[in-house]
């Protein structure tokens, strides 16, 4: 009895073991090296066994490093400007698009196409569009009597530029799951909203974006994290120029362990980049809490009301 | 009984064979070894890859090549040479690696190779080397520590190396009977005469992308205009009045450069030559190659080559590739059979032949060689001036290149001041050497 009853309690366990042995071979052990790596001036030279220990060095030299503070300034504005315009645009696409339209699954297939193709091609893609001369951009803006514009050869506009590339591809991203959540709104409360004489926009102000924040929060959320960890279509589109105008801290970390065999350093910047990233998922993790507690404590007073 | 005979007479023949064999060759020894060698592709070594076969059937040693886009071996010979026992007998190294291998003790001294009589071959004519190249790519351990000198050796040969070159449109030059430039002055004067004789045409394809790019154009004219990165103590002296020159020089040439040139790269510099936008291109001899292939260019047999201009002094560049054997390899002595043949006189002329970078004088001057490629002996006259300091090969060097880059790169784009920007990076290669150790001793 004893024994099955072990046997038993143990079985879950079993069953987790797998997931969690591959889990701490695959994620917590490269973590660890990588952490570890960063207290290390070690070149790829080396053999890690090799490397000079140097403390808390590498972070240190982050903290002087002008060019770092520079991305990470760079890569903070990006993903705000980045995440801001998607988030209006895709929530914006979402509400005009959320009604009976003929072929409404078409249209979203066409709309979700940019988030599925690979970030190479879209990084080559919008390198084509935006070349000087035969560009698509550069062409209609000539051929309608205007200024050609420097897009990848001025800091300003090649962060304009990378910033539309972005948003191109991932709004699409924002559109699909505001779309779900809108139509998976409770109808009562906009049938009652329009029995009691609500406009469209009130609607929309009042009931509709309050009811869809929770999902909102998290698709803003998962954006941001990626937001912070582009990389390849910037690195196609302009390699982080002019200057440092759109080195984003995912290419200067790929920088300081390619071109400058800084692997104890870039190690210090993968974890400092996890950290943050660490800081905003954890906040993501705690809104959700609040927002659960929040509707418990509702509920119950609501029904404690109806007593 | 007539079988008998004929089994003698074969036997009696194979054992004659064989004796004779034992005698006949220095390969002899390695018949049916393998090698494993790790090339890039690119221009040189793809026509190396159209001569290679010869050399199996000269030596009955079989070659396997691993061939790699260049900036992706780095990697991957990285993670070779730290193994216990390298995949890689032989292997092609860009000038930039050889401080890392050289520092780590990852190449082997060839020294012992070419004291052995069984490998060495007599006929070699090491002098007939490139000698700007040999010092830039294959010697360390002399001057500075990278360079040839008293106490240097010898790590590698060049294998596909090259240095710089003012190519330039005949046909345009001829129309506006506009001289060749000679010097620097000439040089930037018909740069920005160019777009205004030819509207839509760019002066000189340079490059100037951020980074590595904006770098290598601006070191490509520090030299020539007298300037270096660094004194005989380290002392970074890019900020100096050259430094500012050289600057100055590649602000003008992107200002006067066709539409979009502050974020051209090397392939980009080349395609708008090759498409007629651009008036000249000064950059590496590998692109020669393709100006008169019909499916790459529009200017086909339009173009003439000349000397890098000269400066203060006349200061071309080196660069490219050269082959070394690693220290973990398997077959040493036949992987350095394969390297003295492919540097040999013969091969030299048959990789040139079939349109790969001669690392010899005698191929440059060949009349064979030169009936397929005119240009040839303009090249090998630029060879003499062929600088192997135009910039320095430490290992740090990564690191101030790309700051040197992006610095330059907020010249050209953002119109930053040249002395303050320069300044900035002398400061912060100053602190770059002093982590690296450089001023121990001062």
């Amino acid at each position: 009895m004893s024994i099955a009853n072990k046997a038993n309690r143990l079985t879950p366990y079993v069953f987790m073991a797998p997931a969690a042995i591959i889990l701490t071979v695959a994620l917590l052990y490269p973590i660890c090296y990588m952490i570890y790596a960063s207290f290390l001036d070690w070149s790829p030279s080396q053999r890690i066994g090799e490397a000079d220990f140097v403390g808390l060095r590498n972070y240190a030299n982050l903290l002087q490093d002008a060019a770092f503070r520079e991305s990470f300034w760079v890569t903070i504005k990006f993903a705000a400007v980045v995440v801001t315009l998607e988030m209006i645009i895709g929530v914006g696409l979402a509400l005009l698009l959320d009604r009976n339209i003929k072929g409404m699954s078409t249209l979203r297939t066409i709309f979700i196409l940019p988030m599925m193709i690979a970030p190479i091609v879209v990084g080559l893609m919008w390198r084509y569009m935006y070349h000087p001369t035969v560009g698509i951009f550069n062409r209609t803006l000539k051929s309608w009597g205007f200024e050609g514009i420097p897009w990848l050869s001025d800091s300003n506009w090649s962060f304009v530029a990378v910033v539309m590339a972005d948003v191109w591809q991932w709004t699409p991203f924002i559109f699909i799951l505001s779309l779900a959540a809108m139509q998976s709104l409770p109808r009562s409360a906009l049938e009652a909203a329009e029995i009691d004489g609500a406009t469209e926009m009130q609607k929309i102000f009042f009931i509709k974006l309050p009811l869809m924040l929770p999902v909102l929060i998290v698709t803003l959320m998962l954006r941001l994290i990626d937001a912070f960890k582009v990389l390849e279509v910037i690195m196609v589109l302009t390699n982080g120029g002019p200057g440092l105008s759109t080195e984003i801290v995912a290419l200067r970390i790929f920088r300081t362990a390619q071109e400058f065999q800084e692997l104890g350093e870039a190690a210090a910047m993968s974890n400092t980049l996890l950290m943050v990233l660490m800081a905003l998922t954890i906040g993501m993790f705690m809104y959700n809490k609040m927002q659960e507690n929040r509707a418990v404590r509702m509920k119950a007073a609501a029904s404690k009301g109806a007593v | 009984m007539m079988n008998i005979k004929t089994n003698f007479a074969s036997a009696f023949a194979a054992l004659f064979m064989s004796a004779l064999a034992a005698v006949a060759g220095p390969y002899e020894e390695y018949e049916g070894t393998t090698l494993v060698v790790n090339f890039p592709s690119h221009p040189h070594y793809n026509a190396v890859m159209k001569v290679l076969p010869e050399f199996t059937k000269e030596t009955g040693i079989r070659v396997e090549v691993d061939q790699l886009q260049y900036l992706k071996m780095r990697e991957k010979q990285t993670l070779e040479l730290t193994k216990n026992k390298g995949d890689y007998d032989l292997l092609a190294y860009v000038v930039f690696s050889k401080a890392d291998y050289v520092y780590a003790d990852q190449l082997e001294n060839l020294a012992r190779y070419f004291m052995n009589p069984k490998l060495s071959d007599p006929n070699y004519d090491a002098a007939d080397l490139v000698e700007g190249y040999v010092g830039n790519i294959g010697v360390a351990g002399g001057d500075k520590g990278y360079l040839p000198g008293v106490t240097g050796s010898l790590y590698g040969l060049p294998f596909g190396s090259e240095t710089s070159i003012l190519g330039y449109r005949q046909d345009i030059f001829d129309k506006h009977g506009l001289d060749v430039p000679t010097n620097y002055e000439e040089l930037l004067d018909v740069a920005c005469k160019i777009p205004e004789l030819e509207p839509g045409m760019g002066g000189l394809a340079s490059r100037a992308a951020s980074g590595h790019h904006a770098s290598h154009a601006f070191l490509l004219h520090l030299a020539p205009l007298g300037g270096r990165i660094f004194d005989g103590n380290w002392n970074p002296i890019v900020n100096s009045a050259e430094g500012v020159a050289a600057a100055e020089a590649l602000k003008t040439i992107v200002d006067c450069g066709t539409e979009g040139a502050a974020t051209f790269g090397f392939a980009e510099a080349g395609a708008s030559f090759l498409q007629g936008t651009s008036a000249m291109f000064l950059d590496s001899t590998v692109f020669a190659g393709q100006v008169n292939d019909p499916e790459k260019s529009k200017v086909v047999g339009k173009v003439a080559w000349a000397p890098h201009p000269f400066g203060k002094r006349a200061s071309s560049q080196t660069g490219g590739f050269g082959i070394g054997i690693p220290k973990n390899a398997e077959n040493k002595e036949a992987a350095f059979l394969l390297m003295q043949w492919l540097t040999s006189k013969k091969a030299d002329k048959m990789i040139a032949l079939a349109g790969g970078n001669p690392s010899r004088y005698s191929t440059h001057a060949d009349v064979e060689v030169n009936a397929k490629f005119p240009h040839m002996e303009t090249f090998g006259e630029a060879l003499k001036n062929a600088d192997p300091d135009w910039r320095p090969i430490i290992p740090v060097w990564g690191k101030i290149n790309a700051d040197l880059g992006t610095t330059l790169s907020k010249v050209l784009t953002e119109g930053a001041d040249i002395q303050s920007s320069l300044d900035g990076v002398a400061e912060r290669t100053k602190s770059i050497m002093e982590d690296a150790g450089y001023y121990t001793w001062q």
